[in-house]
């Protein structure tokens, strides 16, 4: 009995040891290229979980292709991206990569050949023209588009009822307008009405891209700084909020977040993508409300809507790029129930039109009074003008911000664009 | 010569235990010495390679960000439109220069203000230079160089090159050697290429990414897919051409996650190597072992340790073993000395418990053997006894009708007196003889019955022969076989006086030391005496008074008694015999 035993156990080794041999290098060898897409991306609360949903429902579509989502920094992304495709190897690139809209065309003008052009993958009309605009280099489509940064307004309605004001008085207002609202919260409540970064230019691009202007003209490459009458509109409301004492400077974005959790500041204007941010202080449920962007008065094609962030998706052109190519397709690139799960899993708004009919866009929100924040957010994306962001948007930010500060110290505003201008012709012209 | 291999077949036992101790000792700390030092210095190795990885990690990731600045700078060039137009346009002026300058110094901006050389060649062969001063090579000899063919030849890439100008120049200064990064301008949609950019990176420059990580015997080699050292913090490797070390990179290199160890430059090296693609370069770190390790494991201190304890461990097996073999081989001594020497010799029960089970079972062998030739002896004689003792409870009877004819006369002699003491002489011998059943009798007694033998002996045949008794008085209470002295004085009357008539027969009993000596002296025909001493066989039975004859006396006393005791008879022909028989002395028991 025990030699039998002895025997089997034995034998059982010998087959175990033989077949892990086998098998392993067989998988190895054969199917990588055809059964796994590597994705990266950043953000594990936002990005990454997005990522994830979608690969739970790719699943229908392919049970047998591996998806291997890998976190990254984004500066790392972009260093990465950066070294590997001008050294010229494809090694250890990804097959899908997320890169922010601000980059994309410096990224697709840099390396057109080594991206995979996913025009006719996915109905573009069907998604938001800005964002598609973003991702398209020389005429073709190169990103899938993923969240909407459209931007709102999101304010306090308990600090309006104090000052005597209500949602009302801020649906569709413009700046000037925001600046008097502000004004009067203050006198009311005694809290600033938003907080600023004096290093981040948001605010600025919002105001712009409102206008369908942006620091570059339609080519891309042109600094349009000195004669953007948009811009110029948007450094001088930029400088009456801060004469209006209305802003509480903040130095990063755990004080940006800080400056709405504690009630310190009664607004802020900016991406949808903040929605997470300020619902996490429960307490605050019911006293906030959404309302669009205001507008740059004196510009006449400012609108109510703009955009700050968002990014999308875009294939590379190594082995694998079909599988890669159809996985975006069948998720970002068309299906509605998954579009509604990310709004219901983690607040995420896509730019897909047909998505904004769903139940869960329609969803009323009770921490915003039961305002239908979502499906508010995706009418005004639709509105968000066009830009081209060009290939140097945080190359000329850089130097706008220095240009802001000497403007606010009191230099001329012409003088100090027109610097600004011949500074950022020099760098990048 | 004979008692070498006498001692050594005792010890064998101990000999062969030993051997085999010292043997497996031996090879048990050789072998656990020799995987031990292995192990540990596989482990150190591992570790090393674990940290150096680590190293290796952060090189890398300077080296990234290095190279992301060079990728920054050469995109904001190439997407540059002035920088198309001026190396582009068939003229040049000083504003173009300005330009470019101005153009150059934010690239160098860029380039985090590392020492780089830029230089721009244009399609129209204009060539505009930041920083050249660095790179010591005339634009001719660049134009007509290796660099700008490779970089031309493959205008999507940014590549980095060694740049050998300089070793292949004899005028060449010696001590710098240079990184060149170069990447054509080309225009990705047309497809166009109109110049070139070289970024010269001074290989002093270039070590600074990961010099600080280096240390003696600690060492990076950056090499290029042709086998030259691009970079090293051994600098006089630099330039140099090792095909060794290119396939040593890129045998490291395919073992996932592994290290090798190789000889280079004379000495054992724990490698490990990364392929960078941007750079196109090995990166070899090369630790060297015996400076890593080397002091780490003292082999010389653990040697002697494991000496030591090697030495101990023989000790204490070989006086163990000495003393478990020695009690063995003493038993076994003893017992191969039994047989020849001595039955009664019993061995001595030392030793562990087995050799003492051994020995005790062997005494008890012994025991056994002794208590069963006893008993065997016992039994023999108590058979010879039984033999004897039924001699002797046996009167011949021609002695009876012998005397009783006597007594017959003396009554038609009608001599009363005379025939009334032979009886009561006869009543009184046959009393002792059948009567008592005891087998030993006084002295006294003994002579009792040997004077009424006597007398009725004179009576018989007449009183020619006389017989003397001269005892010990204190003799008459030692206990002697009964019927001891009979046969002889028997034997002395009839056979003593055949020749002779008359005589005498003196019978001596006297005690000397411990033996108590009876002597039968006779002065009659005396005989012949046989050779070997034999007791002469008596022939004529009726003659006999009881079943016992002088042979078996002597018999008799030794079952009795043992060995020196016994008969011993000397006679001379003509003048008599004597018998003198040697008896221990034994009190009466009361």
């Amino acid at each position: 009995m025990k030699k039998l035993l002895a025997l089997l156990f034995a034998s059982v080794l010998v087959l175990a040891a033989c077949s892990s041999g086998g098998s392993t290098k067989q998988t190895a060898s054969d199917s990588k290229d055809v059964n796994e897409i590597t994705i990266w991306a950043w953000d594990p609360n936002f990005n990454i979980k997005a990522l994830n949903i979608a690969k739970e429902v790719y699943k229908k579509e392919d049970p047998h292709l591996k998806v291997k989502v890998v976190e990254m920094a984004q500066a790392d992304i972009v260093q990465k991206l950066n070294t590997t495709l001008s050294s010229g190897t494809t090694k250890g690139l990804p097959n899908i990569v997320l890169i922010e809209d601000y980059r994309a065309q410096s990224f697709l003008k840099a390396y057109p050949d080594m991206f995979k052009e996913v025009t006719g993958s996915f109905k573009a009309d069907d998604f938001a023209k800005y964002k598609v605009e973003a991702g398209t280099y020389n005429g073709k489509n190169y990103g899938v588009p993923f969240d909407t940064g459209v931007a709102g307004l999101y304010v306090r309605t308990d600090y309006l009822q104090k000052a005597g004001l209500s949602v009302k008085d801020l649906q569709h207002i413009d700046w000037n307008q925001y600046i008097e609202i502000g004004k009067k919260v203050k006198a009311a409540t005694g809290k600033d009405m938003l907080s600023q970064d004096p290093k981040d230019l948001g605010l600025i691009r919002m105001m712009i891209q409102s206008a369908g202007s942006w620091y570059t003209k339609k080519d891309g490459t042109t600094p349009d700084i000195a004669n953007n009458t948009a811009l110029k509109e948007a450094f001088k409301t930029y400088k009456a909020l801060m004469d209006a004492k209305i802003v509480k400077p903040v130095s990063d974005w755990s004080q940006f977040v800080a400056g709405f959790n504690t009630g310190d500041v009664a607004s802020a204007p900016t991406g949808n993508w903040i929605t997470p941010s300020i619902k996490a202080e429960a307490s605050q449920s019911g006293k906030w409300a959404v309302v669009p962007l205001p507008k740059l008065s004196g510009v006449p094609n400012s609108v109510n809507a703009s955009n700050l962030g968002g990014s999308s998706w875009y294939v590379l052109n190594i082995p694998g790029k079909e599988k890669a190519v159809d996985f975006l397709a069948k998720t970002f690139g068309s299906d509605v129930d998954f579009y509604q799960s990310l709004v219901k899993e983690i607040g995420a708004i896509g730019t897909y039109k047909p998505a904004a009919q769903s139940d869960a866009y329609k969803a009323a929100d009770p921490f915003f009074g039961g305002q239908k924040v979502i499906s508010d957010f995706a009418s005004w994306t639709n509105k968000i003008p066009q830009v081209n962001y060009g290939l140097n948007t945080y190359a000329i930010e850089d130097i706008l911000t220095v240009s802001a500060q000497n403007y606010l110290k009191g230099k001329d505003l012409d003088q100090v664009l027109k610097d600004a201008q011949k500074q950022a012709e020099e760098q990048i012209k | 010569m004979n008692w070498i291999p006498e001692r050594l077949r005792n010890c064998r036992l101990f000999m062969i235990m030993f051997l085999i101790s010292v043997v497996m000792i031996m090879i048990v700390s050789v072998a656990i010495t020799w995987t031990m030092i292995n192990m540990s210095e596989k482990f150190f190795i591992e570790k090393f390679s674990i940290m150096n990885t680590k190293v290796m990690d952060k090189i890398q990731g300077n080296l990234e960000s290095f190279d992301n600045s060079v990728v920054t700078a050469s995109n904001n060039l190439l997407q540059s439109e002035t920088v198309k137009s001026i190396l582009t346009q068939k003229e040049s002026d000083v504003n173009v220069y300005y330009h470019i300058g101005q153009k150059l110094d934010y690239i160098k901006s860029l380039l985090n203000n590392n020492q780089v050389g830029i230089v721009l060649i244009g399609s129209n062969g204009a060539v505009y230079a930041a920083d050249s001063a660095y790179w010591p090579i005339n634009d001719e000899k660049l134009k007509n160089s290796r660099l700008i063919q490779n970089t031309l030849k493959e205008p999507k890439r940014l590549m980095y090159q060694y740049d050998d100008h300089l070793t292949n120049d004899p005028f060449g200064k010696d001590n710098e050697h240079y990184l060149v990064a170069s990447r054509a301008f080309m225009d990705r949609l047309s497809g166009k290429v109109y110049g070139s950019m070289y970024f010269v990176i001074p290989e002093s420059q270039f070590r600074t990414f990961y010099s600080s990580y280096t240390s003696l015997g600690n060492n990076v080699f950056f090499v290029d897919k042709m086998g030259t050292i691009v970079s090293s913090n051994e600098t006089n490797f630099i330039g140099k051409k090792d095909k060794h070390l290119l396939l040593h990179a890129q045998e490291v290199e395919n073992r996932a996650g592994g290290y090798l160890i190789k000889k280079f430059n004379g000495k054992d090296q724990i490698m490990l190597a990364d392929y960078i693609p941007y750079l196109n370069m090995y990166m070899v770190n090369m630790v060297d072992k015996k400076e890593a390790i080397g002091d780490l494991i003292d082999k010389k201190s653990i040697s002697f340790i494991v000496l030591a304890i090697v030495l101990m461990a023989l000790v204490i097996v070989f006086f163990s073993s000495r003393r478990l073999t020695n009690s063995l081989s003493r038993l076994v001594k003893q017992i191969d000395n039994v047989p020849k020497y001595n039955f009664h010799q019993y061995v001595t029960e030392t030793g562990t418990y087995e050799t003492r089970q051994i020995g005790r079972a062997f005494n008890s062998m012994l025991d056994e053997l002794h208590d069963y030739v006893d008993r065997l002896m016992q039994a023999q004689k108590q058979q010879r006894n039984a033999e004897l003792s039924a001699l002797q409870q046996q009167i011949n009877p021609h002695f009876l009708y012998n005397t009783l004819t006597t007594i017959k006369f003396m009554a038609l002699l009608d001599a009363k007196e005379e025939m009334e003491a032979t009886i009561s002489a006869l009543i009184s011998l046959l009393q002792n003889t059948i009567g008592n059943v005891d087998e030993t009798i006084t002295v006294k007694q003994e002579l009792d019955n040997l004077k009424n033998y006597v007398f009725i002996n004179q009576k018989r045949y007449g009183d020619r022969i006389k017989v003397n008794y001269l005892v010990q008085p204190d003799c008459l209470d030692q206990l002697i076989p009964k019927l001891i002295l009979q046969p002889f004085v028997e034997n002395s009357f009839f056979h003593g006086f055949n020749r002779k008539t008359d005589g005498y027969i003196h019978i001596l009993i006297w005690h000397d030391g411990s033996d108590l000596i009876c002597e039968v002296v006779d002065n009659g025909d005396g005989m012949q005496e046989s050779e070997d001493g034999e007791l002469p066989n008596t022939q004529r039975k009726q003659q006999l008074f009881s079943g016992i004859g002088i042979r078996n006396v002597h018999e008799r006393i030794q079952i009795l008694y043992g060995k020196p005791y016994g008969v011993s008879i000397s006679s001379k022909h003509g003048e008599g015999t004597k018998v003198r028989i040697i008896l221990p002395k034994k009190c009466c028991k009361i």
